[in-house]
């Protein structure tokens, strides 16, 4: 056998024994897998009809998960903006933007409901430690954006517009901010929008905005209204997709 | 002005290379002040590093270098006041991309306006119909308010034209500007090229690597090889031994390259 062969063999057994090893460690039952289904759908149809009761926590669970995102994203752009420049090739050195690279990764590596809990625990319960998770968590993913955006400015037109007697400013507002000021926009819009969609399970816990009542409610046996509230929260999904897919297209 | 480009002895090493051999050696030349002068020479001969140096783009060089009788320095890049004179016209055209064609003809304007003006983009009626007039006479005033980067290469091209001609530059460098044209292109760029120098009684420089468009468009060729200086002649006068010199294999007794039908157009 060729080495290429010989390792994809192995990774097959590999892959054969950990789906073996979840099966068998896992005892399911398959009697109660099947039953599994009817279950569902009768816990489903608990939560029928919606409550129409409680439009007044959805708002301002709504409105609370809104203000988590936007102060979210703007303390990741604020972080983003300088972490961006360290992280770029054609601003620092090697030594500087692997590092800065490496720890972006990380970042982007730790699930945002994990910082979130651990921000509970450390500034306690409410909108806060949502605030800095979101920040922290987006930064990850932002500032790897921003510095894609500072190194896809081509040098060519600045150059140009230097040989054409322009100052150093004026290079900057009519060859490098023409080139980054859309990338930038489009990125951080998407990243309000992943930070708001992610935004709405972090009251499950305890980190602020809707998806507190969801849990409140499903704890509670209220499953009339945890419907109501998750119909809320797909619907600003589909609402805040909407508006991406409007600004876009103005941003390409 | 008594001349547009004076060199003399002339020698420079690429940052990087400085161990191997120099990008253009003992380059002595003189361009007269309204005069169409073509470079011609294979690729890597040092037409772009020639027509950069021109350009104030390059350090680190020995020799004298004037522009427009002012003194180039080889350790710092020339005044930007000094650089509006002199328009580049460049090979990949630099254009910014996401910028419409009026933006980016009007950007050759900016080094001639006062810069808060310049800053905010308050053009005066009179810039402005500099830019339109360069604009009509590339061909692309119907394309004004397009993006960059929706046109063609060829618009493209007269895209970096207007631009240069925006500028008002008393000296126009344009770096292989019909390289990747076909032929009627080609013939229709090199002349609108040399006819706006010509109209506006200004120098004009530009690279190319064919011999029958050089000659037909320059009043004088330049033939370089190796960074060498190999020919400098009035367009009539190039021979059939001068391109071979500059195209030809060292030492080799291969025949000569076939004639373009250009080698005979004398004007
Ligand atoms: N930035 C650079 N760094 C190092 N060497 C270069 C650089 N630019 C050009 N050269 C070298 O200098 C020589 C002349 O190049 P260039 O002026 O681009 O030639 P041409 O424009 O006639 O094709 C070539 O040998 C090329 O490899
Ligand atoms: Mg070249």
């Amino acid at each position: 056998m060729r080495p290429r062969e010989a390792s994809g063999f192995t990774l097959t057994l590999l892959i054969a024994g950990a789906v073996l090893w979840a099966f068998v460690s896992t005892e399911v039952d398959l009697a109660r897998l099947f039953s599994s289904g009817p279950r569902i759908a009768e816990f489903l149809g608990r939560m029928w009809p919606p409550s129409p009761e409680i439009m007044s926590e959805i708002l301002k669970g709504s409105a609370e998960t809104l203000r988590i995102a936007i102060l979210g994203t703007l303390g990741a752009v604020l972080i983003s903006v300088p972490l961006g420049i360290l992280a770029s090739e054609t601003m620092t050195p090697g030594f500087i933007h692997r590092p800065v690279r490496t720890v972006l990764a990380l970042i982007r590596a730790i699930p945002l409901i994990l910082v979130a809990m651990l921000m509970v625990g450390a500034v306690g319960l409410g909108p806060l430690p949502g605030i800095i998770a979101v920040a922290f968590h987006a930064t990850g993913m932002l500032a790897k954006f921003y510095a894609e955006a500072i190194d896809g400015v081509a040098r060519a037109p600045i150059d140009a517009l230097e040989s054409a007697g322009a100052n150093p400013l004026l290079r900057l507002r009519y060859a490098i901010w023409p080139q980054m000021a859309p990338v930038v926009a489009r990125d951080t819009i998407f990243r309000f929008e992943l930070n708001l969609r992610e935004s709405l399970v972090l009251g499950v816990v305890g980190a602020g905005g809707i998806g507190f009542y969801i849990q409140t409610y499903v704890r509670s046996f209220q499953y009339d209204k945890a419907a109501s509230v998750t119909l809320a929260v797909i619907l600003m999904v589909v609402v805040i997709e909407g508006f991406n897919v409007a600004l876009r297209r103005r941003f390409s | 002005m008594t001349t547009a480009i004076d060199i003399a002895d002339l020698t420079l090493h690429h940052p990087g290379a400085e161990g191997g051999s120099p990008a253009l050696s003992g380059i002595t030349l003189t361009v007269q002040p309204g005069e169409s002068v073509a470079l011609l020479g294979a690729s890597g001969a040092g037409k772009t590093t020639l027509l950069a140096l021109c350009d104030g783009r390059l350090r680190g060089w020995r020799g004298q270098v004037s522009v427009l009788d002012h003194p180039l320095s080889p350790d710092k890049p020339p005044a930007l006041s000094a650089r509006v004179d002199t328009g580049f016209i460049f090979q990949e055209f630099a254009l910014v991309e996401r910028s419409t064609v009026e933006r980016n003809v009007l950007n050759g304007r900016l080094g001639r306006m006062p810069g808060l003006a310049a800053f905010f983009g308050h053009h005066s009626a009179a810039d402005r119909a500099v830019a339109y007039k360069a604009m009509s006479e590339a061909g692309i005033a119907d394309l004004a308010h397009r993006r960059v980067d929706s046109l063609s290469g060829g618009q493209r091209q007269r895209v970096a034209i207007a631009r240069c001609l925006a500028q008002e530059p008393k000296l126009i460098l344009a770096d292989e500007p019909v390289s990747n044209l076909d032929p009627a292109r080609a013939d229709d760029i090199l002349g609108l090229i040399t006819g706006a120098a010509r109209a506006r009684g200004v120098t004009a420089i530009f690279s190319s690597h064919q011999p029958d468009l050089a000659m037909r468009y320059a009043d004088r060729v330049i033939g370089l090889r190796d960074g060498k200086l190999q020919f400098d002649r009035t367009a009539a006068e190039v021979s059939p031994q001068d391109i071979a010199r500059i195209y030809h294999e060292a030492g080799s007794d291969a025949p000569l390259p076939p004639q373009k039908p250009g080698l005979r157009v004398v004007t």
